[in-house]
């Protein structure tokens, strides 16, 4: 069975190229362009891992991961946050929440889908 | 003998003055004794002589009266002189002091001045003494908050310390002056006189006000520029972030159709796609550097230090250059100590500035021109060198090297991929570490000799 990942990010063009390096290396894909989508469709297929920006167009990346924690059926899922606020500042946000990495844009897409896989069990 | 007895105590006291007449009476009696009481000492001498002289003719009381006289009259030169002696002190002190004086009388006429009043004030001595206050300089002395001080608050305290009164002379403009006033009991009367001291302190308050404005625009400008800081650092973190995003598709889709993942490409396609990622990728170092470069100027960067063991760390960085080294036909020239030691530094921070030096004298060598690296212990650091026989660099553009963005124009920086961040990140993060970094070229087409050091212990430990 495929391993299932969810992908949540505003922008088309970087959803288009994470979808595709995931589905070469054999991952079933769901996508989401919001923190709202993202959430009901991590409720609805429990994915393995999800993989989400930091700043989305309805709240903020590790605000959505909180609520995700929350819930006691997805509190286990690894999210990674694939952001290009690579700064400082921007990792401190992501720092409490657990079973969580950090890839900065831009991705490498020769070693994308490794980094990912390391997260899941 | 019981006038005498009154006299003895009189003669020292009080009453002295209205005694006068009868020693003097005396005085003539014995001969011209009456310059005796002039403090003048030949004149004192003789006198002295003639009075002991005479002491052997006469009455025992006429003899008694003598020595009286005679003691009252050394007693009177002594007290003479005292007096003398207090005023020329007072009149010095006047006359020294840097601030202008004044005394009056109860009438408020001037009895003296000190010779900084003229010379403040613009006043002539002729004009002043014996004048009201009020009409000195020609009644520019008649200042409504002076009135106030010596006709109403002084009647009633003797002393008024540091009174500020502001007043527009018309011969020396507006100043500020600050009083220090005294009403003095004079000789044995009932007359009093006031000693006015006036402190000028125009310039001291122009200065004080000065002061004042210099810090508050200074606290002004210490906020400005924690302002500016903040909107510099939130601006970088917004380009940051607002160019990487753009540049996640740049280089991951050229990535992918250059690796071909969904195809094959024919070799013009597979060259052009690989030039656009080469770019993307030089922009992405360009972001990168001017990223470090700010972090390091605002005191942002922070140093991971591990110990490095620098030997291998050389040899490790040199393969990496003699694959480009190789393509370019230049020989690569290694002189690493055998008994380099290890440094306390930043493993990443140190890779990148000798990374960033090797290919910079791979970039500026021509075909077929020689490269090196030289590493040797120095005291307690190690001394690492990088040259190579290349463009060189003209002797007045060596301070713009590190200006960033600067590369010399020559046929071969035209053609090359370079930052122009390389070299000046590179000076910044040697200093960081508490090491020196130089630059040193004969001239152009003269070859580049880059020389830096680093502490075995970082000088930079605990950050």
């Amino acid at each position: 069975m495929k391993k299932k990942v969810l992908v949540i990010d505003d922008n088309a063009n970087n959803l288009l190229l994470e979808r595709d390096l995931l589905e070469v290396a054999g991952f079933e894909v769901f996508e989401a362009e919001n923190a709202a989508d993202g959430i009901a469709i991590a409720r609805k297929e429990k994915p393995n891992i999800i993989i989400m920006d930091v700043r989305l167009p309805d709240m903020r990346g590790p605000d959505a991961a909180r609520i995700l924690r929350q819930d006691k059926k997805l509190d286990d899922i690894p999210i990674i946050f694939v952001t290009a606020s690579v700064m400082a500042e921007g990792k401190e946000e992501l720092k409490d929440i657990t079973k969580s990495g950090f890839i900065g844009k831009p991705i490498n897409t020769r070693t994308f889908v490794k980094e990912i896989s390391q997260f899941i069990k | 003998m019981k006038d005498k007895k009154k006299n003895k105590g009189s003669l020292r006291g009080t009453k002295f003055p209205e005694r006068k007449d009868f020693f003097q009476r005396k005085i003539s009696e014995f001969g011209d004794l009456k310059s005796s009481l002039e403090p003048n000492k030949a004149e004192s001498k003789s006198a002295s002589r003639k009075l002991k002289n005479t002491v052997g003719i006469g009455t025992v009381a006429e003899r008694m009266i003598i020595k009286q006289l005679h003691q009252e009259i050394e007693q009177r030169k002594k007290t003479d002189q005292l007096a003398q002696d207090a005023r020329n002190y007072a009149e010095s002190i006047i006359n020294t002091v840097r601030e202008p004086l004044i005394s009056l009388d109860k009438d408020l006429r001037v009895v003296t001045v000190s010779r900084s009043f003229y010379d403040v004030f613009k006043v002539k001595p002729a004009e002043t003494v014996g004048q009201l206050i009020y009409d000195l300089g020609n009644k520019q002395w008649n200042i409504p908050k002076l009135r106030e001080l010596l006709e109403t608050i002084l009647p009633q305290k003797t002393t008024f310390d540091n009174y500020e009164v502001e007043h527009d002379f018309t011969t020396i403009g507006r100043r500020i002056m600050l009083l220090n006033a005294r009403q003095i009991q004079r000789g044995l009367g009932k007359e009093r006189i006031i000693l006015l001291a006036i402190e000028d302190i125009t310039e001291r308050k122009e200065i004080e006000k000065g002061l004042e404005k210099a810090h508050k625009e200074l606290n002004d400008l210490a906020t400005e520029l924690k302002r500016v800081a903040r909107v510099k650092s939130e601006f970088l973190a917004n380009m940051s972030h607002e160019l990487r995003t753009p540049l996640n598709s740049i280089n991951g889709f050229s990535e992918v159709l250059y690796d071909e993942t969904f195809g094959l490409l024919n070799e013009k396609q597979k060259k052009y796609v690989n030039n656009v990622l080469i770019s993307g990728k030089h922009l992405l170092s360009l972001i990168n550097q001017i990223l470090d470069m700010a972090k390091v100027e605002s005191g942002k960067m922070k140093l991971v230090l591990s110990n490095l063991p620098m030997k291998s760390l050389l040899s490790e960085i040199s393969l990496l250059v003699a694959d480009m080294a190789g393509k370019k036909n230049l020989q690569l020239l290694l002189e690493i100590d055998e008994n380099l030691p290890d440094v306390e530094a930043d493993e990443l921070k140190v890779k990148e500035i000798i990374y960033n030096l090797l290919s910079n004298v791979v970039k500026f060598t021509p075909e077929g021109g020689k490269i090196g690296m030289r590493a040797r212990k120095v005291d307690s650091e190690i001394e690492i060198v990088v040259w190579d026989t290349g463009v060189g660099i003209a002797s007045e553009n060596m301070e713009k090297i590190f200006e960033g963005f600067f590369r010399v124009d020559t046929p071969y920086s035209r053609i090359t991929e370079g930052t122009g961040l390389g070299l000046p990140l590179s000076k910044k993060l040697v200093e960081l570490h508490g090491g020196k970094f130089s630059v040193e070229s004969q001239g152009l087409n003269k070859g580049t000799l880059v020389r830096f050091t680093l502490p075995m212990m970082s000088r930079k430990a605990g950050v």
